[in-house]
């Protein structure tokens, strides 16, 4: 895709996703229904449990990406996997700031070292130090191919992530959606679930696009900045 | 008309009977009060402390949910001003 086919893209998908986001918080505000054990403080499920979807979606695509770059040497996919690892930075922080807030009051805590809780920690610092590996090389060859390996064992933190409720005692409970006999969730709090994913994915996509334009550009800088010299 | 409490007073004149029930009333009527006064003053209390704990409990789980849903906002609209600003550098840069 050219340059400004993909800054078209970006700007469809980033505005479907705003539009989705004011669609998002009216349903939540005002259509879906209180959860009647934890009461008004449940709504907070419905942007954690999608940004915790996207942060996953970004390092699953940065290490399809960067699989691919190890064995392609192709500098685009390299790029791409920057700009997703960038997003799920973003996504996996709204992670772990609206889930204590919640678990402040569902839980008596803003915080414990539940497993969940710690595998989700250390995913956040798996996209930190992707930058850090990245530019901790004086050949940026070097940093992009280490980057694209701590991108490829961040992804294994994933399935660890959503079984840990599981395999271990947790105070998060089992999954409601993601279950081999269908979500448990009411039809109400299911299809705002599902929308909220929706519209973090769509805001993902459109905003990694503009990012990747970005990426795109600078590289097109260098190229002249060298050239000239 | 017997205007005293329990069995009349035989041998009491009507000026004593009067004075004793009008002290019996007053007495009464004065105990009549401080129960009402203190039922209002206990249930005045207990109301202000139901109702700071409701508001406690109702209201903080809204500031989470404002707090939360603004974290949305903030985080994911300073992403989008950040690729926004390196975009129209670079675009300056490339237009030098």
């Amino acid at each position: 895709m050219s340059t400004a086919g993909t800054r078209r893209a970006a700007i469809a998908l980033t505005l479907a996703g705003l539009l989705g986001l004011v669609a998002l918080y009216w349903m939540v505000f005002f259509w879906v229904p209180t959860e009647v054990n934890q009461g008004v403080v449940q709504r907070i499920f419905y942007v954690h449990v999608p940004a915790a979807w996207t942060s996953f979606l970004a390092i699953g695509f940065a290490a399809l990406a960067s699989g691919m770059y190890l064995w392609l040497r192709d500098e685009r996919l390299d790029r791409a996997a920057m700009c997703a690892i960038e997003g799920g930075l973003v996504f996996a922080t709204l992670v772990l700031t609206t889930g204590p807030l919640w678990g402040k009051i569902a839980w008596g805590t803003y915080w414990t070292w539940e497993p969940r809780l710690t595998l989700t920690l250390l995913l956040w610092f798996i996209f930190l130090g992707y930058f850090m590996v990245r530019n901790a090389t004086e050949d940026p060859e070097k940093g992009k191919r280490f980057a694209a390996v701590v991108a490829i064992v961040g992804a294994l933190d994933i399935p660890f992530i959503h079984l840990s409720v599981i395999w271990f005692r947790s105070l998060h409970p089992e999954p409601v959606v993601a279950r081999p006999d269908g979500p448990t969730l009411p039809g109400d709090m299911l299809i705002t679930l599902l929308f909220g994913v929706l519209v973090f994915t769509t805001l993902f996509f459109g905003l990694f696009l503009f990012r990747y334009a970005v990426e795109g550009l600078r590289s097109e800088s260098d190229l002249r900045a060298r050239s000239a010299a | 008309m017997n205007l005293t409490f329990g069995p009349a007073p035989r041998h009491d004149t009507p000026g004593k009977n009067m004075k004793k029930f009008q002290t019996r009333s007053l007495v009464l009527v004065a105990l009549g009060l401080a129960v009402v006064a203190a039922t209002g003053v206990a249930q005045e209390s207990a109301d202000a402390v139901q109702n700071a704990g409701l508001a406690r409990q109702n209201l903080r789980p809204y500031w989470h949910v404002f707090a939360a849903y603004s974290l949305v906002i903030l985080l994911i609209g300073g992403w989008a001003v950040s690729i926004a600003r390196r975009l129209k550098a670079l675009e300056d840069r490339l237009l030098d």
